[in-house]
């Protein structure tokens, strides 16, 4: 039990960028579940990493802008791609998403063998720490999240799953480099199954269970000492039971007042 | 929040307390460091290390307390050359204390008061995890350790100048001690010299160098990469040409790749820690030396 780490100096930018994460991934990972494509956003990461990866092999590795270019562009290619794949094998759509992924991950590995230093590269974009973000990072992830959410909520009513595949692939692409693949999994999925029973108010009560689990992982890593990322997993996952509990016993109750 | 509110006298009483006692912080990125300042800095330093031994030093998981420590520290001292510069620039700035920022008085970087070796000729980037200044991992060479107190001490002396004359005296008496912990050392270490050895990557270099053991195969040419089966085969050639006696690896490695080598080599295998804390034994920086030394008698003799 330590009390150093309670700080919010070192606390605050680390939730900033959980509420961030989750302004983004609560709506479109109530998409994701719905539409039972779960692996999407690690195949969207690693396939935004072998662009990285490509970068450095083309030596840009000291050209940071191009880098992010060259992440957003293989990531939105890969979006097109994954589209394409539900456009004409929809009934495959996971085995495909699935199989992208290990594809992207070998990709980099072979890529990898000729330029080592790379991997570090890789590493970083993949395993973003949430503690070491500053509030300067969050401000670029914060207007493409604006825009991104603008985009959805406008262009929402007109369906287009081409348009869903492109934000998804940016919005994914920022908040990897920002909390790392596994925050970016949990906060995307671990909500929104929270409340897929919910009646009313299901992205707004996910978003904040999502709030609360960031919340309470932030203050236990720090009272704990325990990596905050880990952490931040696993109280999601707490309240998502709870949540999800509560939800599934009231909209039974209101089924029966009903008949 | 009503927690930090139940226990806020019991935060004023640690705050007190720490003002009473006004210890130097050392804040090290690795053990040895942290090891280094309490050998020379004793009561008046309180020394704690962003890793461990039993962790790979290019990464390490982001914790609320790395920043709060270093927030509070009066000295950071780091190994440098490009080890930690995965997470360290990241942590100087999120933990924001001037005191430590890369050319302050609070900022040692042990590397710059040691030669090192693997320096590249011309930097290739393609010849693996090449560090550009040098190999980084001189924790295991002892003759490192007298150059790198006196920088420690005399940063010490000048962080805290009301005690410069314990750190004097603190470093004469490490100094001391080392010096004939290495005379014993040297002796004990006579019939190492010329064993030829497989190591896992580069980072055995300098113990390699003042044992003068001979390296004859690297299991893993390009640290981060599984080695080829290319690779593999011309390693075991190697090996029916020359007379190994042992394959080495870190305690912070996975053994898998050691052990496959010796199944088929019949080498023995030995687990030696890379810093203090590596194993029961290493408990500080004489023991850490003493027992690398001992379990390489054990299996050359």
């Amino acid at each position: 039990m330590t009390l150093e780490g309670l700080d919010p100096v070192i606390l605050g930018p680390a939730m900033a960028a959980g509420l961030l994460v989750l302004a983004t991934h609560v709506p479109l990972g109530r998409e994701v579940l719905r539409r039972g494509i779960i692996f999407i956003d690690l195949a969207i990461a690693q396939i935004a990493g072998v662009g990285v990866l490509a970068a450095h092999v083309m030596h840009l590795s000291d050209n940071a802008p191009a880098i992010q270019l060259i992440a957003y562009g293989a990531a939105l290619v890969g979006a097109i791609l994954l589209y394409g794949c539900e456009r004409n094998w929809p009934d495959v759509q996971e085995a495909i998403i699935g199989s992208t992924f290990v594809v992207a991950a070998s990709v980099g590995v072979l890529l990898l063998s000729g330029n080592p230093q790379a991997g570090e590269h890789l590493k970083e974009l993949l395993i973003g720490q949430i503690l070491w973000v500053d509030y300067h990072q969050l401000l670029h992830v914060a207007v493409i999240y604006i825009v991104v959410l603008l985009l959805w909520q406008l262009l929402r009513g007109k369906q287009s799953r081409l348009l869903f595949y492109l934000l998804f692939a940016v919005t994914v692409t920022a908040s990897v480099q920002l909390v790392g693949v596994y925050l970016v999994f949990a906060s995307l999925i671990i909500p929104a199954l929270a409340v897929r029973h919910c009646v009313t108010g299901a992205t707004w009560l996910g978003m904040l269970t999502g709030t609360a689990g960031y919340a309470a992982g932030l203050l236990v890593s720090a009272l704990l000492d325990l990596p905050s990322g880990a952490v931040i997993v696993l109280s999601l996952t707490v309240l998502a039971v709870v949540v999800s509990r509560a939800c599934a016993s009231r909209g039974r109750r209101d089924t029966e007042c009903r008949t | 929040m009503k927690f930090v509110i139940k226990q806020l006298p019991f935060i004023c009483l640690l705050l007190l307390s720490r003002l009473a006692t006004a210890q130097v912080s050392v804040f090290a990125c690795e053990p040895e460091w942290a090891a280094l300042a309490q050998e020379i800095g004793g009561k008046h330093v309180s020394a704690s290390s962003a890793t461990t031994a039993l962790q790979d030093v290019h990464h390490i998981q982001a914790r609320p307390s790395l920043i709060a420590k270093l927030r509070k520290a009066d000295l950071l001292v780091c190994t440098g050359a490009g080890l930690e510069s995965g997470w360290l620039p990241v942590l100087q700035r999120r933990a924001n204390n001037p005191a430590v920022q890369t050319g302050a008085v609070g900022y040692l970087e042990t590397t710059q008061y040691v030669k090192l070796l693997d320096r590249p000729a011309q930097l290739d980037r393609a010849a693996g995890d090449v560090h550009a200044q040098g190999n980084p991992h001189i924790q295991l060479d002892p003759r490192n350790y007298p150059p790198i107190a006196k920088a420690m001490a005399g940063r010490l002396a000048e962080i805290d100048p009301q005690h410069a004359g314990d750190y004097e005296a603190g470093l004469t008496n490490f100094l001391q001690r080392w010096a004939s912990a290495m005379d014993g050392w040297q002796v004990q270490a006579q019939p190492l010299q010329g064993v030829q050895i497989v190591v896992h990557h580069n980072s055995w270099r300098y113990l390699a160098g003042w044992l003068g053991l001979q390296r004859v195969g690297t299991l893993e040419p390009k640290p981060g990469v599984p080695p080829t089966s290319a690779h593999l085969s011309k390693l075991l050639q190697q090996l029916q040409e020359h007379d190994a006696a042992a394959i080495i690896y870190s305690s912070y490695q996975n053994a898998r790749a050691a052990e496959w080598l010796s199944q088929r080599t019949g080498l023995p295998v030995v687990e030696l820690p890379a810093t203090v804390g590596g194993n029961a034994q290493a408990e500080d920086l004489f023991s850490l030396f003493s027992d690398i030394l001992q379990r390489l008698l054990a299996v050359t003799s």
